[in-house]
């Protein structure tokens, strides 16, 4: 190794040590296992450090809390997965010994023994791992396809398509529509009023007509398209700038809320 | 003359205080009125009918309002609706509705053991009653039934969507077959794409790998089946060029099925035997944890080139940032709104929404997916034309054409 | 043949057409078969977080084998992975923990060895008896110690206080101080785009910039912007999301269609 990271690593040791008996004893009258909740302060204040790090670049800490990060996880899920889905939901359902094993209630239905159908089409996705049955894999993988295929199919036609055009059926031209002579006679012109929101109206109709032109893709962007492709792709923009700022003041909130861990539960400093 | 005003005014006093006497009178014999109030009027013609477009469980029960409801004495309070298996009786209360209304939904549970199970196939029977505001005052309609509830074959509510679907596999099978035809048809170019094989070129002559990041989706999400069709691509080209990809993944099944696409992708080069196993792995379920580790990989292996297509929520920022930082080329597509601006920031290519489901047409240029986004185009088209009625028939109040959008639930 | 490509592109069709179908079908029958199909999709995806397992597992072995750069931090990740599935699958019987921490620091060496047994296959019976050993032992500890046992029911092993401990102190520090160094990339995002100095990405960060500001009470005309903010969100904001939530569902109708009549291939794999 070489001899700057040595004393580093000697240095983040040391400190680490520190403030771990410092805590330890800052908790001494309040917490019952003082040496264990300090050491457990210590080391999550040094992961967090360590994740911050990547900030400067990669270091061994940051290398170390990643590859305990991705570990610890991958089992967390596992482990999550197996007895809330495995043993809640699915073996109550399917044999009464088995629920008596696992001690959970069993769950009664009349149609549960289809319930062995999806353990058999897992069974076949886990025959990928042998190198000849590889290809029966592709039925289980082709049963989740295709139903969730379909169940967006229906769900986005009804939900991107029919529901977005009943949107768009917004008053042009106010909200009765009774001749031309008696809109221009009794239309009113303050700010607030009447005349703001036919104008909101039609400039959300041409922003959503010209949005929708950008993405024509079999048709060339030229002359009087391109122009309002062009329009188009402005308008898009200006949507994802609002939704750039609208997210940042939650990422802020977030660091604000780490640093307040580091300041206040780890050093103490402010309270 | 005083004392014969004060006198009149004295007289007057009396008789206004005897009559107010009175009429204090007159108000004990009101309530006494009331509390021999005569029954209303019965709700007429009611009816009891299987309730549509629903799974079964259910009857709805109409009526004509009282008489006595908002006209005539107006002493209806609210109406009671009572059910019964037999004409005879016994009628169980099975809810109120409040006067003014016509119509109640009487549903239940399809499940045996719910407390609030309702059978279907059962006749039933109903009568309703209009009550005043003294409960026990009120009058009974004529028994209305037997009714028996049962499960629609088809929910007419629905029926725009059906004609939308219709409507699209006829244009997308229109299209295809005209393509099959060997019809010729033009896209606009699209930067990201084109960028995608400069981006190839670039990471051999560099002799880095290539990153494929297939995003936090599920084998489920379409936008991931659009990013296995664009890997396929990327890898074919890869084998050709002698590249190495990398390709973490995030969902079991997304690694099975990246898998085969990739290891197909090298048969089609004519290069089996150059795949690599451990090319496509899985890392973890973990949103972060996930993150992480890519990042990790960002920072080590250097890849020319970072190819994000998929799902991508909150981490999107932090890969197309490191990748930025870490000097990568970088193309992204996806269709998560809220990530689109982070990917433009820091990516040298986006494919924004519709693109992205575009790229596999763009890529492989095979007539048949070209045909289906000319049929895609159409149904923007579509969007347009009927938009455009809509606000026309919105304002000249022509309702019947806005009615025809409504879904029911 | 036909079993390994045509089988399952019916597949596809049959439950795409089925759940396509099946949103018109109010019907009982079709809504009990829907909430199964979906029942089963969820099922088959934690089955299938074996191969996941297997896959990080067998590439983390592999990495120590080969001595790929930074093989040292694979094995971070397996004790990681270990010490997490351990936790997730033990709990206290009792009040104390007896002997738990040496049967938990024992089965971890049994483990360990096994790794080395797969990684260095040159020595591999010395790791192998010694390996052997440690499991004899933690076998040993978890039969004649009643103080803590093995939890197949109602998932006691998520109750288990240490892995309780590694999800809050070991796991949520990492995870929120990743989440908050998005406010330190958004910072050197927006920067980057503001050099770009391309009319789209200015427009972008016009539009975040004002966003942004709307709440900020000490700016000059605080109140005009907190308007054209407004405005900015209500208008075009609104006209660019309903453009690309259009063309975002007809790429996905198109896409799930393609799927369920077999245009689109590239999934499935060949061969």
């Amino acid at each position: 190794m070489k001899r700057t990271t040595f004393v580093v690593m000697a240095v983040v040791a040391v400190l680490f040590l520190l403030s771990w008996i410092f805590k330890a004893i800052a908790l001494k009258g309040t917490a019952e296992h003082y040496w264990i909740q300090g050491f457990l302060i210590t080391f999550a204040a040094f992961l967090t450090l360590a994740v911050l790090s990547f900030l400067y670049k990669d270091n061994p800490f940051y290398k170390f809390a990643e590859h305990l990060f991705v570990g610890m996880s991958a089992a967390f899920w596992m482990c999550l997965g197996f007895w809330t889905t495995i043993v809640q939901n699915l073996i109550p359902r399917l044999s009464s010994s088995l629920s008596g094993f696992f001690e959970v209630p069993t769950i009664p239905g009349d149609y549960n023994f289809f319930f062995y159908i999806p353990v058999l089409l897992g069974l076949l996705l886990l025959m990928r791992l042998s190198p000849k049955g590889g290809w029966i894999s592709r039925w289980p993988l082709a049963f989740i396809v295709g139903t969730t295929a379909g169940l967006n199919f229906i769900r986005y036609l009804r939900s991107d398509f029919i529901k977005q055009i009943s949107s768009t059926f917004v008053p042009l031209f106010g909200t009765d529509w009774q001749g031309a002579g008696h809109f221009f006679s009794h239309l009113d012109l303050s700010a607030t009023g009447q005349l703001a929101l036919i104008a909101a109206n039609w400039l959300i109709f041409v922003g959503v007509f010209t949005g929708l032109i950008y993405f024509f893709f079999s048709k060339e962007h030229t002359g009087w398209f391109g122009r309002a492709s062009r329009v188009g792709i402005w308008i898009l923009m200006i949507t994802f700038g609002a939704s750039f700022g609208y997210t940042v003041m939650g990422r802020v909130s977030l660091l604000v809320g780490r640093i307040t861990f580091l300041f206040k539960d780890w050093l103490s400093l402010i309270s | 003359m005083k004392v014969i005003l004060g006198i009149v005014f004295l007289a007057v006093l009396l008789t206004c205080s005897v009559a107010f006497a009175q009429t204090d009178a007159m108000t004990p014999a009101d309530s006494t009125a009331a509390d021999t109030l005569s029954p209303p009027a019965p709700p007429t013609d009611v009816k009891a009918v299987d309730t549509p477009n629903d799974h079964g469980h259910s009857i709805t029960v109409t009526w004509k309002l009282s008489t006595d409801d908002g006209g005539g004495a107006k002493s209806v309070s609210h109406y009671e609706i009572f059910r019964s298996a037999s004409p005879t009786g016994p009628f169980d209360s099975v809810g109120t509705a409040v006067a003014g209304q016509t119509i109640f939904v009487n549903g239940g549970d399809k499940e045996k053991q719910s407390e609030d199970y309702f059978p279907d196939d059962s006749n039933f029977y109903y009568r309703v009653d209009a009550v005043t505001m003294n409960d026990s005052v009120r009058s009974s309609s004529e028994i209305a039934g037997p009714a028996h509830a049962y499960g629609q074959w088809y929910n007419t509510g629905r029926t725009p969507v059906l004609v939308a679907v219709l409507l699209f596999m006829i244009l997308t099978i229109y299209f295809v077959s005209r393509a099959r035809k060997g019809q010729e048809l033009y896209v606009r170019p699209l930067g990201g794409i084109e960028a995608v094989d400069d981006a190839i070129g670039r990471a051999t002559e560099m002799g880095r790998p290539i990153l494929y990041v297939l995003g936090l989706g599920t084998a489920a999400d379409v936008a991931t089946i659009a990013a296995f069709t664009v890997l396929g691509r990327v890898a074919k080209r890869v084998a050709e060029y002698q590249t190495d990809i990398i390709v973490p993944t995030y969902d079991p099944i997304v690694m099975t099925v990246a898998q085969e696409v990739v290891q197909s992708a090298y048969l089609d080069a004519g290069r089996p035997d150059t795949y690599k196993e451990d090319s496509v792995f899985f890392v973890t379920q973990s949103q972060f944890a996930y993150v992480a580790a890519v990042n990790g990989i960002m920072l080590r292996e250097l890849p020319a080139t970072n190819v994000y297509m998929g799902k991508f929520y909150a981490e999107s920022l932090l890969l197309a940032e490191t990748g930025a930082v870490a000097g990568s080329i970088q193309i992204s597509g996806t269709d998560e709104i809220a990530q689109i601006p982070f990917f433009i920031v820091a990516c040298d290519y986006t494919l924004i929404g519709e693109e992205l489901y575009a790229a596999s047409a763009y890529l492989g240029r095979e007539p048949v997916l070209l045909g289906s986004l000319k049929a895609q185009d159409w149904g923007k088209a579509l969007v347009i034309i009927l938009a455009i009625a809509g606000i026309v028939a919105a304002n000249f109040g022509w309702t019947w054409f806005t009615h025809l959008f409504k879904v029911a639930n | 043949m036909a079993m390994k490509r045509q089988i399952p592109f019916a597949l596809v069709f049959i439950f795409g057409i089925f759940m396509l179908f099946q949103y018109f079908v109010p019907h009982e029958s079709s809504e009990w078969v829907y909430e199964f199909l979906l029942d089963w999709i969820y099922i088959i995806g934690i089955l299938a977080l074996a191969l996941g397992i297997w896959s990080l597992f067998r590439v983390s072995v592999d990495k120590i084998k080969t001595k790929k750069p930074n093989w040292v931090y694979s094995y971070v990740t397996l004790m990681g992975l270990f010490i997490m599935t351990v936790f997730g699958f033990t709990a206290k019987t009792g009040d104390s923990w007896g002997l738990y921490p040496v049967f938990v620091i024992t089965f971890m060496l049994a483990l360990f060895m096994l790794i080395q047994v797969l990684a260095k296959p040159a020595s591999r019976n010395l790791y192998g008896l010694f390996g052997g050993a440690f499991l004899l032992a933690a076998v040993l500890i978890a039969i004649l110690d009643r103080t803590w046992g093995f939890y197949f029911m109602e998932a006691k092993g998520l109750q288990n206080s240490m892995f309780r401990i590694f999800f809050d102190d070991v796991m949520m520090p990492i995870l929120s101080t990743m989440f908050a160094l998005l406010a330190f990339f958004i910072a050197s995002a927006a920067y980057r785009a503001f050099r770009a100095r391309n009319l789209l990405a200015s427009l972008l960060l016009i539009a975040a910039l004002i966003v942004m500001l709307r709440f900020n009470p000490y700016l000059p005309y605080a109140a005009y912007v907190a308007k054209v903010s407004n405005w900015l969100m209500n208008v075009p904001n609104l006209a660019g999301q309903r453009a690309i939530v259009i063309g975002i569902g007809l790429g996905i109708v198109a896409t799930a269609l393609k799927v369920i009549l077999g245009i689109e291939r590239g999934y499935m794999g060949k061969g």
